[in-house]
């Protein structure tokens, strides 16, 4: 087993840079010049500046030295400046994933809580009302766009029936807690502020609904299904036979199979809530990294993209990392 | 099967899909932050493009807001006066007697956030870092030879060309005037190497040491920016204890924070949104006249358009935009439109001006100007736009008006979408192929800065070489003392680039600020730093 996992790592490795070279030779096609993204139109359009600016970002040196330096830095445990923020790219990307992290964390148990149990309940009473509401709730969640969601819900709960609290990660005028983590809501139960730990909790409310809707659905349909073919399997009528109660049937003999791909399933979609809430973060005004990376891109920063390309290369190498090993702990015939 | 599954029950259903219904339960808006309300003033706003809040490196559009809190400049600018200046730190200026610059008298007794009374010496010090960081804001101040103190309460600043405006630019927030003690212990520095000596960015995006009637004291990223009251300010006790500049980023949310009083004052509501709280009666409406420029380019080089390369052709389409229909329809009024690029409200630049010498829509003129060019049966040619929108109206929408006016007088126009900062590479590389839709906005309100651009770099990109008649008109009109005289150049000079046709101002936008009646005043400037935060008082 640990030997699976130490060579499962090194390939990770190799993945990992592997991608940021892709993204790097893929940046650097794009047409547009980062010095016209950044720099305002008097300085733009001022040469010796421009040429002190490129060089300053070694944008003047040809692609391939361009990417050895990138590599070094990376040997370094340093991601570089990033261009538009004029900070450390790895301080960037500190200070917005927390937030993501929590949002992203708080969502996926969301859809997992409820997804899981209502796929079940879906599968063992198919076609009663539950079945029909499981299949609505998923409808619903994998078809709604994002942001029309996030916005009937803040313009519901929060305009109309007063009842959630609005954009942002706390109160306009409440101050953060002090950071240690990050997370608010360990941060503020740290310090005991146990005001803004509720006042963290509501903000959280509506953007991880709106972030869970699609993955919720998602998880719902596959835990019914994979529910539905483990039940016709041979054991459970063998089970079912010796007199088991059900009960145990669905929960000791079916569940453990059926979850198989749910896993799978729920791995990758805790990496895409990681990566990619944008369209929720704009909406609620969340300051995390789907934001981070959206400015990123469209200003052309390229130490920037390539930071976040590298987190978001390992978060995905991780979790399907995980994946695979849970597998293993599910079905020991998966190492051989 | 379903019978023998009798574990499941409702109840249980209810109670497992109810941890979602419970979340929304705790979601009860806290009330604890009620009290604390009344002295805070909090501002909805987009500021995502905020990437520092160090003056000598400001270049963004939403930055100088709060820096204009924080610092003081010499001069400044009245809202809705953009020709007159007002007296700031300097209670006085006039002439160095050999006319080489300009002499400042300095405020008695201005005290900075920490208490410590402001010296000549800190704002030496202060122009001194500005021009050695090299960074943008050195650039408009690039004609300023070096700054001297006279004594204790006066200081000169000696220009390389002395009849270059001067005034009018250091009233913008990037020079502003800094505790150097502070600054220098926080790691900045104004020496000639200052470029890489200079370590103070990290302090002073969070920090401030500055006379301005709030101080910063903590900016989140993407989140908001948090000043306090400084209460050494020279100007009065400020009226509020704190101010949050809170980033919202979507319109929709702004109007529902607002509406909610949440927020004391949106800024970044689209048309739609503002016409949702026309009924609102506890929301006001605040026009924030810009000075910025929604605007047509038109290439004239031959080889991309030969139909283009001809002054009449170019004309043509002057004459048969319908530009009240852009400001009524599309922007239901909220907006100015110049003749050129001086917006309305600087001097030689009036909206009665505008109407005499500006293009307005008269079809039958583009027509015989068409035939003239020898284009009788119209030409074609490409407007390229990028995917952003100012105040609610896209430049898709945009283009697709120019191309409907055009057609009527026969002339077809591709539309085409790209990438902005592909849109920017193109049009300020002079590889535009057609016309391009954009935006200005001018760092300092100064006729000079938006007249030069327009005959140098602006020009180029259009494949323009201005005449020298032209050129010299702009540092004539720049450099003349007599206001009156000098407002007849500006008409004059424009008159010359309007019927030059490279550039159709579509409009100069009037922004809607809503504010929330609980706040009295909210002097909103155009002068480049949206709002005299130091002025806004809350009612009662």
């Amino acid at each position: 087993m640990s030997r699976y996992i130490l060579s499962r790592l090194v390939l990770a490795v190799v993945m990992a840079l592997l991608a940021t070279l892709v993204i790097f030779l893929l940046a650097n096609t794009v047409p547009g010049d980062p010095v016209l993204a950044q720099l305002g139109d008097l300085a733009a359009s001022n040469k010796e500046f421009v040429a002190e600016w490129r060089a300053k970002w070694g944008l003047d040196l040809p692609l391939w030295q361009r990417y050895v330096i990138f590599l070094q830095q990376l040997f370094h445990g340093d991601l570089g400046i990033s261009i538009s923020s004029q900070r450390p790219v790895l301080q960037d990307i500190r200070d917005f994933a927390p937030a993501t992290l929590e949002l992203a964390s708080i969502a996926f148990v969301l859809s997992l809580v409820v997804g899981i149990p209502l796929g079940i309940m879906a599968a063992v009473r198919r076609d009663s009302w539950i079945d029909h509401l499981a299949r609505l709730i998923s409808l619903i969640g994998v078809s709604s766009p994002t942001f029309w969601l996030a916005f009937i819900m803040l313009a519901l709960f929060y305009g109309g029936l007063q009842i959630a609290p609005g954009p942002g990660r706390i109160d306009a005028i409440a101050l953060p807690p002090t950071s240690v983590t990050g997370l608010y809501l360990i941060d503020s139960a740290l310090a005991g502020d146990w005001d803004t730990f509720r006042d963290a909790a509501a903000h959280l409310v509506l953007p991880s609904i709106v972030l869970a809707a699609a993955t919720l659905g998602l998880i719902t349909r596959t835990t019914r299904a994979s529910m539905l073919e483990s039940m016709q399997q041979d054991y459970v009528r063998v089970a079912r036979a010796k007199g088991i109660r059900e009960r145990r049937i669905v929960i000791g003999h079916i569940l453990p199979n059926a979850l198989i791909p749910v896993v799978t399933l729920g791995g990758l979609a805790y990496a895409n809530l990681l990566t990619g809430a944008v369209l929720t973060e704009t909406i609620f005004s969340w300051p995390g990294l789907g934001r981070y990376t959206f400015r990123s891109a469209v200003t052309l920063d390229f130490p920037a993209i390539m930071g976040i390309t590298l987190i978001v290369a390992v978060v995905y190498l991780v979790i399907n990392l995980l994946i695979d090993i849970s597998y293993a702990l599910l079905d020991p015939r998966v190492v051989r | 099967m379903t019978d023998k599954l009798g574990w499941i029950d409702r109840r249980r259903l209810l109670q497992l899909l109810g941890a979602g219904g419970g979340a929304i339960a705790a979601g009860l808006p806290s009330r604890v932050f009620a009290q604390a309300r009344k002295n805070t003033l909090v501002l909805g706003i987009d500021i995502s493009d905020t990437i520092t809040l160090d003056p000598a490196r400001l270049a963004q559009y939403t930055s100088p807001m709060t820096v204009s809190a924080a610092y003081d400049s010499l001069v400044t600018m009245k809202p809705g006066e953009y020709i007159k200046l007002a007296p700031s730190l300097a209670t006085k200026w006039e002439r160095t007697p050999d006319g080489k610059g300009w002499r400042f008298t300095l405020r008695d007794g201005v005290k900075f956030s920490t208490g410590n009374v402001m010296t000549a010496e800190d704002v030496k010090w202060s122009f001194d870092r500005v021009i050695n960081l090299g960074d943008q804001p050195s650039q408009y101040i690039a004609h300023v030879d070096r700054v001297e103190i006279v004594d204790k309460s006066t200081i000169d600043i000696i220009l390389k060309q002395p009849t270059e405006p001067l005034l009018t630019i250091i009233a913008a927030p990037e020079f502003v005037v800094l505790e150097r003690k502070v600054a220098e212990a926080n790691g900045a520095s104004a020496a000639k190497d200052a470029k890489t000596a200079d370590k103070a960015a990290q302090w002073i995006n969070s920090n401030s040491c500055g006379t301005g009637a709030y101080r910063i004291t903590a900016w989140e990223r993407n989140q908001q920016i948090q000043l306090a009251r400084n209460d050494h300010y020279w100007g009065g006790k400020p009226p509020y204890e704190r101010i949050v500049i809170r980033h919202i980023s979507d319109g929709a949310a702004q109007l529902l924070a607002v509406r909610r009083g949440d927020i004391d004052a949106a800024f970044n509501l689209i048309p739609e949104q503002i016409a949702a709280l026309k009924s609102e009666p506890t929301v006001r409406l605040a026009p924030l006249a810009s000075l910025d420029f929604v605007y047509m380019a038109l290439t004239q080089e031959p080889e991309f358009n030969k139909a283009l390369a001809v002054k009449e052709a170019r004309q043509a389409i002057g004459y048969a935009i319908d530009y009240d229909g852009i400001v009524k329809s599309m922007l239901g009024g909220a907006a100015l439109r110049p003749a050129h690029f001086l917006p309305i409200g600087v001097s030689g630049s009036t909206e009665e001006i505008a109407r005499q010498i500006g293009f307005k829509q008269d079809l039958a003129k583009a027509k015989e100007l068409l035939a003239k060019a020898g284009l009788k049966d119209g030409f074609e040619f490409e407007i390229a736009y990028g995917n952003a929108a100012v105040q609610g109206v896209t430049y898709q929408d945009l283009g697709l008006k120019i191309q409907s006016d055009v057609a009527r007088v026969g002339i077809k126009v591709n539309l085409r979408p790209v990438d902005q900062v592909n849109l920017r590479t193109e049009y300020t590389t002079g590889k535009s192929r057609g016309g391009v839709l954009t935006f200005w906005n001018p760092p300092a309100v100064e006729n000079q800065l938006w007249a030069a651009a327009v005959v140098q770099r602006v020009a180029k990109r259009v494949h323009w070489t201005p005449p020298d008649d032209i050129v010299k008109l702009v540092s004539q009109a720049a450099t003349e003392p007599d206001p009156k005289k000098q407002a007849d150049l500006w008409v004059e000079w424009q008159k010359k680039v309007v019927d030059q046709a490279n550039h159709f101002i579509l409009f100069q936008p009037v922004y809607q600020i809503a504010v929330r009646n609980a706040v009295k005043e909210f002097p909103l400037t155009a002068a480049g730093w949206m709002l005299d935060l130091h002025g806004v008082t809350p009612a009662g």
